[in-house]
């Protein structure tokens, strides 16, 4: 940084030195984190109502539903007592508890004010009051998925992931059917480098997942070799024009032929990244939907 | 004991000019290179960071010279960091909030300047000295150089690198994809970096000394 500007005096201060500096930066702390504090209370509710209503939207196109379609939120939770563990869904009408073995132990009801709320912390309060948790357990609420409803039948589902990337965790949405073949990915929420890991955004990144069936999907791999242009236009020509439903089908054909994810850059540690997340999600989801599907 | 020392301010276009050419941020003060070389991979990118830091290099000046009577002088240094993290902070927040579409462009890069050094170098040398409006010109123009700067680095290697400004395809190839990479961004910094040299000797003038460091003087 800069050179500073006074000679450095090597002298210790004082006591009474001392107390200034330690009390004036004490003071200046306090004050910066009450402005920030009166900024976050004020300006949360509304970043809650833009990440909502942005999930909701990438959810409707991800899975190509009409406006009158419903979403479904189903969160899940685990419970830790010393090493007996016991698994949690809260769909919207009722809290599904499972054990370690798949087993069903109880079903409740979920009141209507839980399930009208908007903040998510209500619903995992809840939760928690019902979960027969005490203190010394350990609850928490481990992810979530959304199942989309068009007229009474399920469109398919939205699975939320996490993956550690380069410097810390990616969040995403995997969209599949409901014979989970996968629809298309969503990059949530990220901080990779801005002009080299950020690119998995870019539809030319995401976009080579779409149409992918359960198995292909769990063999595929990260390639350096370079997307060739005419795949790089088809899977950019999904999105705004061309809805997931339509695309799939229209390249139906080409998938086989491009078995593998081709790689932002040489250096892949973001493209591996989301490759092995969404693989891992997806075989999470086809595991848990085993014992939940029953009472969605 | 104060070191608070009133000198009379220079004229805003001065102030304007300065950070443009003379101690432009980028290509003549060296400072901020890694953030600035790590991003200005394309010009859009290089015109996200370079409005986010110039946004937050005013308000940093202008709260600096607000504030510069009343703190300890020998706390003024984490002052100013606290300042510039204030900033930032409620810059996320408020996009985030209100204008989640221009969050979703530059939200990464808004979270990059906490560790800018130009901007607390600012608040340093010349908000410590001066008054409210000649400090809010000061960030102005160094906002404006490195914004410039950012636009210039980014066009360049965009244009080399990828073959396209902006996002359009200018030529079908990559003619120099090195300057995309981080050795090439500063490549491109000391290439132009010689060619404001060139420039000021054009002029008549010196080129600033081997310092590395032209405004650490002023």
């Amino acid at each position: 940084m800069s050179t500073p500007q006074t000679a450095v005096d090597i002298t210790p201060p004082s006591p009474r030195e001392m107390m200034r500096i330690t009390l004036g930066l004490t003071i200046v702390c306090l004050l910066a984190s009450a402005i920030l504090g009166g900024f976050y209370l004020w300006t949360e509710p509304a970043k809650a109502r833009n990440v909502a209503a942005r999930e909701q939207k990438l959810i409707s196109q991800l899975l190509d539903l009409s406006p009158s379609a419903e979403v479904q939120e189903i969160r899940r939770y685990l419970l830790w007592r010393g090493s007996q563990l016991k698994i949690f869904y809260l769909t919207p009408r009722q809290l599904v508890q499972f054990d370690a073995s798949g087993k069903l132990l109880a079903t409740t009801e979920v009141p209507e004010p839980v399930r009208e709320a908007s903040a998510p912390a209500e619903k995992d309060t809840w939760v928690e009051a019902n979960s027969g948790a005490n203190d010394e357990d350990d609850f928490r609420y481990v992810g979530r998925f959304f199942s989309g409803i068009e007229a009474n039948q399920v469109a398919g589902y939205v699975i939320e992931g996490e993956v550690p990337g380069f410097k810390t965790w990616i969040r995403f949405f995997v969209a599949i059917n409901s014979d989970y073949s996968l629809r298309g990915i969503e990059i949530i929420e990220h901080e990779e480098d801005p002009g080299l890991g950020d690119q998995i955004t870019e539809p030319y990144f995401k976009n080579q997942y779409a149409g992918r069936s359960f198995d292909a999907l769990l063999g595929i791999e990260v390639t350096k070799d370079p997307l060739p242009r005419e795949w790089r236009d088809a899977v950019e020509s999904l999105g705004d024009e061309t809805g997931f439903s339509e695309w799939i089908v229209k390249y139906a054909d080409e998938l086989p032929s491009h078995p593998d994810i081709h790689a932002i850059t040489g250096a892949t540690i973001s493209s591996v990244a989301v490759t092995d997340g969404v693989k891992r999600s997806l075989g999470n989801f086809r595991k848990r939907m085993d014992l939940v599907e029953d009472y969605l | 004991m104060n070191i608070v020392t009133r000198t009379a301010p220079p004229p805003i276009s001065t102030l304007i000019m300065r950070g443009l050419f003379d101690e432009n941020p980028v290509f003549r003060l060296a400072l901020s290179l890694c953030p600035a070389v790590a991003v200005t991979t394309s010009v859009k990118n290089g015109l996200m960071l370079g409005v986010a830091v110039f946004v937050v290099q005013v308000l940093s000046s202008v709260s600096a010279a607000l504030i510069k009577n009343i703190i300890i002088p020998k706390i003024r240094i984490p002052v100013f960091t606290i300042i510039i993290a204030i900033w930032v902070s409620i810059m996320d927040m408020v996009l985030a909030a209100f204008f989640p579409a221009v969050y979703g462009e530059v939200g990464l890069y808004v979270k990059l300047i906490v560790a800018f050094a130009i901007i607390i170098s600012r608040m340093e040398l010349f908000s410590m000295k001066h008054d409210v409006v000649p400090s809010f010109w000061d960030g102005f123009g160094m906002g404006l150089g490195f914004l410039v700067a950012m636009l210039l680095t980014g066009a360049f290697r965009e244009l080399l690198g990828n073959g396209s400004i902006l996002g359009f395809q200018i030529v079908d190839f990559k003619p120099l994809l090195l300057v995309i990479l981080p050795a090439g961004g500063f490549f491109t910094i000391g290439l132009i970096m010689a060619l404001f040299n060139w420039i000021d000797l054009k002029r008549g003038k010196e080129p600033p000394g081997g310092t590395g460091c032209g405004g650490c003087h002023g």
